[in-house]
């Protein structure tokens, strides 16, 4: 029985939400899941969503200064898909600003790892998979462009599934990278993740690049490891990951390993074309029509633009700086559009492998870090941090996070790939796995004992 | 790749302080080093993007949005017009 039906079947009147709220609250001031919670839920499956998305009179702010106070006038078009089915607004969750991040730790207030508070969530959608970690009946609508998705929930122990780009639509989401920004769900098991994909995908005609493709659910039997990928971990999540090869042998799947030599390619091809397009997406943050107000209006316009943007955080800023610079026209072809023929060339690389069965690999290749080490990577250091999420995320092929360990008491998550549009294929590798292996939480709040 | 930061910095509309403009231009710097990985690979044929799936166009016409109120929420008006700075 999925936690949905289950929910469903339980009797709860108005006094349980009030009192899930209450808790939420005081577990909230310490790991900073939420950046709003909604008071007045009193029906209803509870679900969140990450900050980037808008939801109709809730301030939307992206974890970003630049957005503060900001209202939206309507419903992003998968917060309206679920209302329409009953589910009820818990609140918005923490993230790093406008997405740009990969430990959270890019944010006004740090989400913080609910296993243990002095480590990293994870991010971009770090807040999502703390809320997912802590809260017993509840699904997470997060965000991915690079790897926001797969990293938190495999830091925080839950399941993050990033669904083919194109199937579930971005009207209303605060654009970070246009053609690889894909809305996802985080749920505590895979059973979860199914009817709320099936409830939020499907063409919209406020979004062109949504589609009505038919979902698959073919599996080979068949998981391949890229030795390339695999010889960039650590040995601690090297060591849980062979166990976890081991066990899935055990379970009848065959192991095989393959080759793909383009990782730092890969790597700066995502950051080329994600800076690019946040680089323009973030021009519309002007200082007079959303969030914040510079309010100075006798200085000339660049004057005045130039005060909004000192709103932005250090990773926005270098992003712009970086976005812009790749585009100019005597580097362009060099960088921009020679990134674009790198991610076609791994498009079809990896499609290729993905014929023969899923690739599968850890989330990150690090085991999770103390919120005080993440601060001191540098910025390249940290990019290099995505080399295991950004090929699927750079190529838009559908891919899931599950637990399937514990290092030091936290929880290490590994990813399976699949070809486009074989979504439900993951989602039921992932619902076997848990035939197997028992997740691990450290609060449940909204428990009926 | 030489880069012109402080005309970067004026095209981008961006001003920082002095001691975070010298660390800003050493990490982007060493960044687009990084970026130059991309030199190493060989593109035989240039073929155009073709990874993105369009599938559903909708039809061209204007659907008109009725909260009007809601969005002038989000900004200073005066009178009929939404207030900015002086272009």
């Amino acid at each position: 029985m999925s936690s949905i039906e289950e929910f469903a079947s339980m009797e709860k009147g108005r006094e349980y939400y009030q009192k899930l709220v209450e808790e939420l609250e005081r577990l909230n001031e310490r790991v900073h899941a939420f950046n709003n919670i909604n008071h007045g839920i009193s029906s209803g499956f509870p679900f969140s969503a990450k900050d980037n998305l808008c939801v109709k009179g809730v301030e939307t702010t992206a974890s970003s200064k630049v957005l503060s106070g900001y209202m939206p006038p309507y419903n992003a078009t998968v917060i309206k898909r679920l209302f329409s089915k009953g589910f009820s607004f818990l609140g918005k969750t923490n993230m790093d600003e406008f997405g740009f991040g990969s430990f959270g730790i890019n944010a006004p207030e740090i989400a913080r790892n609910p296993f243990d508070e002095r480590y990293v969530a994870g991010g971009s959608s770090s807040g999502a998979a703390v809320a997912t970690s802590i809260l017993k009946y509840h699904v997470a609508i997060a965000e991915s462009t690079g790897g926001s998705i797969a990293t938190p929930a495999s830091f925080c122990g839950v399941v993050g599934f990033t669904p083919t780009y194109g199937t579930v639509s971005r009207y209303g989401l605060i654009d970070y990278s246009n053609s690889m920004d894909k809305i996802g769900v985080m749920a505590r098991v895979a059973k979860d993740i199914k009817p709320i994909f099936d409830l939020i995908r499907g063409a919209d005609g406020y979004d062109s690049t949504t589609t009505n493709s038919p979902i698959t659910s073919i599996n080979k039997k068949r998981l391949i490891v890229i030795d390339q990928l695999i010889g960039l971990v650590d040995q601690r999540i090297r060591s849980l990951f062979e166990k976890l090869l081991d066990k899935l042998n055990s379970m009848g799947y065959s192991i095989e390993h393959r080759s793909l030599d383009m990782i730092d390619a890969s790597i700066a091809s995502y950051y080329i074309i994600a800076m690019a397009e946040a680089s323009t997406n973030l021009a519309r943050y002007t200082g007079f029509k959303y969030g914040l107000k510079v309010e100075n209006f006798e200085k000339g316009y660049n004057e005045f633009f130039t005060d909004a943007r000192s709103a932005f955080g250090e990773e926005a800023k270098r992003r712009i700086l970086l976005g812009t610079f790749v585009r100019s026209a005597n580097v362009r072809d060099k960088y921009y559009f020679k990134a674009l023929k790198v991610k076609d060339l791994l498009f079809n690389k990896l499609n290729e492998i993905l014929k023969e069965g899923f690739i599968i690999m850890p989330v990150m290749p690090i085991p999770t870090p103390r919120i005080d080490d993440a601060r001191k990577l540098t910025p390249l250091q940290v990019y290099k941090m995505d080399a295991l999420t950004i090929p699927p995320n750079l190529c838009g092929f559908p891919h899931i996070s599950f637990p399937y360990g514990y290092d030091n008491g936290l929880p290490v998550g590994a990813q399976v790939i699949t070809s486009k549009f074989n979504d439900y294929s993951i989602i039921n590798f992932v619902e076997e796995w848990e035939e197997n292996f028992e997740y691990k939480f450290k609060y449940n709040i909204g428990e009926v004992r | 790749m030489y880069i012109d930061f402080e005309r970067l910095l004026k095209v981008c509309r961006l001003s920082l302080r002095n001691d975070e403009k010298e660390k800003m231009e050493k990490e982007i710097n060493e960044i687009i080093k990084y970026f130059d990985v991309l030199d190493s690979i060989e593109i035989k044929e240039a073929k155009e993007h073709q990874t993105s799936n369009v599938e559903v166009l909708r039809k061209d016409e204007v659907r008109p949005f009725d909260d009007i109120d809601g969005l002038l929420k989000n900004t200073k008006t005066y009178r009929f017009s939404v207030v900015g700075p002086k272009v």
